[in-house]
């Protein structure tokens, strides 16, 4: 990639309406976050008026059992889903980029995109008729871990598979070459190099995981509640600014989690570069 | 060729891509113990294949590779007594210099210390001594490839597979790495089979050379042999400067030219044959008459209409009759005679050196 | 097991020279051994939960409202015929349309924006920017409009003021906002991707071809970056298509789209036949849209 993208941005005029332009969506995008974040600090029973600086949301928050009950559901879940989809997810995405050539491969393909955009509704639907229809799983955090991971499968798998794409397969002809079986050359050479796209999936799914509402609405169990569900649930029934402090955890968890990711990928990143490949 | 097993021995391999891609195609060869074997020829004729199907990292189609008389079939790279130098050199960047090298070893479960000792002696070897901590990445691309060359030979292999391994380097140091490699070939005393596309590479460093063309082997000989003696017009062509001219064979030892004039030359195609008569643009010879040329060569009178400047050497362009344009080479010395456009001169050359080949 | 399959090739080697396809074979199984983890668990929590979809669309209910697989019928598919199960259907899809347009048109010179920044380090600033939003939660996002929009808030009374319109929240202009807002960050990823791949090198050589600015624009900028578009359209326009969230906080009970109707069912209704082929006809598009977008040869999402 070059630095100089000259060619694109020929016309002055046209840069700088693009510039504005770019300034005023940030700041719609950002805008409403920061709302949250900065009511979340108010001592006003309202959820939207300003009624000096406090932290008693928090407090709330913390004395809340049902809140923290959640929470814990939360992240239980979260943990095992990633975990668990981490592992099939990358044996997944080197099945498509590694072997070109296997029975059902194409169908495969497809199969793990589809996750990715069906509609959450969709997914909870047929999730719950799945569980109650067989009844061999309980509602209950169990399910909602199954949920998540079927789910998270397809996310890992899409980071991980691009990471692949970058890698110089050499490396793996130059591993077998040097004696290593093939376990040995995975464990070496290329799970090495594509640990940032394995790290980066991981950190998309524990997101995803602790973030979706809908399907996890559908099949979760008496007590399994997680957090953003519990928050729905309040959301729906009244506003009240204990909501402001709770998302602006979620928001601070979700930050925390985009910027350790792309330290990741970053870091390891120009590590891996090898400077060999170019010619 | 009987007396000695040889190192690699391919017979009858075949290799397609696919139903249409024919990259190798029935190639049958051997390659002697301790020698330096090049497979040369341009992009896209099936010398890497070639080589990566003695690695083991492609199968062949069809036929079978042995190396020291043992089949090789369907064994993974892993188990097979050879390495390679990759073109890409390969190396692990997420390992230094040392652990890079002593990575087959470890692989192999050698133990520690020997480990140590010999990753030390690679490393001596090819010149790297003071680098073994740094990051294969901070190296340059010449010391890039003498650790993919420490890499692979740290491990005795029995055969070292090298694919264009020199084609990434600037012209300088290839030349210094061409000398490097020939030194060491000779140290370790094992076998080399070297892929390049570039002629003057595998001239000069080459015991014997297999050019390949279309996924078959061309011509299998020395370099000598290959150049002084090609077998057909694609080696011809491909190895060396060559004029080439249409001609026909008027009697053993004799072809005419499209001008007309009838000159000797070595041939085997029978009285009547359309040729094409090869001639090396530095065994031609310009005198300013027939009478200042030696006796009982060819001559061929012609103009002179074009010149160029190479440094070490001048090449003209000289006109006979109407069809044939001739390239002639001078050595720059500073006794040579300089020739100018339009002059007309008498291009002399030995009957031995005007080889006619036919289709 | 490899060991043996490999002394036993060596041997019969001279005889059936046919090793290739052997390799390819052991290639072939490995390939499908990894997969199979993904495949199994897919198959009994995505594909096989799918089809029972189809399965349930066709069921009866029992008067307690628990769905019967006795009595197939096309009850709850010939419902879907209803005028007011139409109005919003017809709703939805306008809905879906109108923002996975809005949010390309915004999406496009926003990320052309980004992806034509020179230096290196100011486009991965502006991605990190953009990332951010986009890895923060769906819900919190939508409720930070609910917040906005609340009936003391600025929007409403700037509204009041102007006069033009007396309320926000539980409207389908709010559930419009809040559907641009959170699809968007969906659609401007992908079409980046696209930018910043892209060869600006040919833009220059179009520009020396003297194609003006606009033209190679549409010549050679926009067909080079169609896979973001159509990538970025399917991840907005079918999530959006079956939307529950966004309607559900912002638009109240006023505004029902396709997503609520069938929580509906699953919930308040207790009709799940209904709701199942509800699903179904989402599920169908989808399919369709996907196989298109395959179709195309598109793989970035």
């Amino acid at each position: 990639m070059t630095t100089l993208h000259q060619g694109a941005a020929a016309r002055p005029g046209v840069d700088r309406s693009l510039a504005i332009f770019g300034w005023l969506v940030f700041a719609f995008l950002y805008l409403p976050i920061l709302v949250v974040v900065v009511f979340s600090f108010s001592s006003s029973e309202s959820v939207g008026k300003w009624g000096g600086f406090s932290l008693r949301w928090y407090e709330q928050m913390l004395k809340n059992e049902q809140i923290l009950n959640a929470l814990e559901n939360s992240v239980v879940v979260a943990l095992i889903s990633t975990a668990v989809a981490t592992v099939i997810g990358t044996a997944a995405a080197l099945s498509l980029d590694r072997y070109r050539r296997w029975v059902g491969r194409g169908a495969f393909d497809g199969l793990l995109y589809l996750p990715i955009i069906i509609p959450d509704v969709t997914m909870a639907v047929m999730l719950l008729l799945w569980f109650t229809s067989t009844g061999v799983i309980p509602l209950g955090r169990g399910s909602i871990t199954l949920a998540h991971i079927a789910f998270n499968i397809s996310f890992v798998a899409i980071v991980v598979r691009a990471r692949l794409a970058h890698m110089d397969p050499a490396m793996e002809d130059a591993a077998a070459d040097l004696y290593a079986n093939r376990w040995q050359a995975f464990r070496r050479v290329t799970l090495p190099l594509i640990m940032p796209g394995v790290l980066g999936g991981a950190l998309l799914a524990l997101t995803l995981s602790l973030d979706d509402v809908v399907i996890t609405s559908f099949v979760q169990g008496p007590g399994s509640t997680t957090l953003p569900v519990y928050v729905f649930g309040l959301i729906r029934r009244t506003v009240t600014p204990v909501i402001n402090a709770v998302s602006t955890l979620m928001i601070v968890v979700s930050m925390v989690l985009v910027l350790a990711s792309l330290t990741i990928q970053n870091r390891t990143g120009r590590r891996t570069e090898s400077k060999g490949t170019d010619q | 060729m009987t007396d000695k097993t040889p190192a690699v021995s391919l017979h009858g391999v075949t290799k397609r891509f696919g139903e249409e891609v024919v990259a190798v195609d029935n190639v049958d060869l051997q390659i002697q113990d301790g020698e330096f074997f090049s497979l040369l020829g341009p992009s896209g004729c099936g010398k890497t294949t070639t080589l990566r199907m003695i690695a083991g990292l492609e199968f062949p189609t069809e036929g079978s590779i042995r190396i020291f008389d043992e089949e090789m079939g369907l064994r993974p790279p892993n188990k097979r007594p050879v390495n390679t130098v990759f073109q890409s050199y390969a190396l692990f960047p997420h390992m230094n210099v040392s652990e890079n090298v002593g990575f087959g070893l470890k692989m192999q479960k050698v133990d520690g210390s020997e480990v140590r000792r010999r990753v030390g002696e690679a490393i001596d070897l090819v010149r790297l001594t003071g680098m073994e901590r740094r990051s294969s990445k901070e190296l340059s691309g010449g010391e890039q490839q003498r650790v993919a060359l420490a890499r692979a030979l740290v491990n005795r292999p029995k055969v070292l597979l090298l694919d264009e391994p020199l084609g990434a380097l600037d012209l300088k140091l290839r030349q210094t790495m061409q000398l490097e490699l020939k030194d060491i070939q000779h140290e370790v005393g094992i076998t080399f089979v070297y892929v390049t596309h570039d002629q003057g590479e595998a001239l000069t460093m080459s015991d014997r050379i297999g050019v390949m063309n279309q996924g078959r082997l061309a011509q299998v000989g020395s370099a000598e042999d290959v150049y002084e003696s090609p077998e057909n017009l694609f080696v011809a062509g491909f190895v060396g400067e060559m004029c080439l001219l249409p001609a026909v064979v008027t009697e053993p030892g004799s072809v005419r030219l499209q001008s007309g004039e009838v000159i000797w030359a070595r041939t085997s195609s029978p009285k009547g044959a359309e040729v094409t008569l090869t001639i090396r643009p530095e065994k031609l010879h310009i005198y300013s008459a027939a009478s200042e040329a030696p006796p009982h060569r060819n001559a061929l009178k012609g103009s002179i209409v074009r010149q160029t400047f190479y440094g070490e050497a001048m090449v003209y362009e000289v006109q006979i009759g109407l069809a044939d344009l001739i390239e002639v080479r001078v050595e720059n010395s500073p006794r040579i005679r300089r020739w100018s456009m339009g002059d007309e001169v008498v291009i002399d050359f030995h009957p031995e050196a005007a080889m006619a080949l036919g289709e | 097991m490899t060991l043996l399959d490999e002394r036993k090739t060596a041997e019969d080697e001279e005889v059936n020279p046919r090793l290739e396809r052997r390799a390819r074979r052991q290639e072939s199984w490995r390939g499908f051994f990894h997969a199979a983890p993904a495949y199994v668990y897919l198959t009994f929590f995505f594909v096989l939960p799918l089809l029972i979809i189809f399965v349930f669309s066709f069921a009866s209910r029992s008067n307690t409202g628990k769905p019967l697989l006795e009595n197939w019928n096309l009850d709850s598919w010939t419902r879907l015929a209803d005028p007011l199960v139409r109005t919003i259907a017809v709703r939805s899809l306008t809905m879906a349309i109108a923002n996975t347009v809005l949010c390309l048109l915004i999406a496009y010179p926003f990320a052309y924006w980004i992806a034509t920044r020179a230096r290196q380090r100011t486009r991965t600033l502006l991605l990190i920017a953009v990332l951010i939003p986009f890895w923060s939660n769906f819900l919190v996002r939508t409720y930070a409009w609910r917040m906005l929009l609340d009936s003391d808030g600025y929007i409403t009374q700037l509204g009041q003021l102007t006069g033009l319109w007396e309320r926000m929240l539980f409207t389908q202009p709010a559930v419009f906002i809040g559907l641009v807002y959170g699809y968007l960050p969906f659609m401007i990823l992908p079409l980046y991707a696209a930018l910043e791949r892209m060869d600006w090198s040919l833009i220059e050589a179009g520009r020396d071809l003297y194609a003006s600015g606009s033209k190679a624009f549409r010549r050679i900028t926009l067909p080079l970056s169609k896979p973001g578009i159509i990538a970025g359209s399917i991840l907005v326009f079918i999530p959006s298509l079956g939307a529950y969230v966004t309607p559900d906080i912002l638009g109240g009970a006023k505004t029902n789209l396709l997503g609520n109707l069938i929580v509906t069912q699953f919930q308040a209704a207790r009709n799940w036949p209904f709701g199942s082929a509800l699903s179904g006809v989402i599920l169908i598009v989808m399919l369709v849209a996907t196989m298109l977008y395959f179709r195309t040869g598109g793989r970035t999402i």
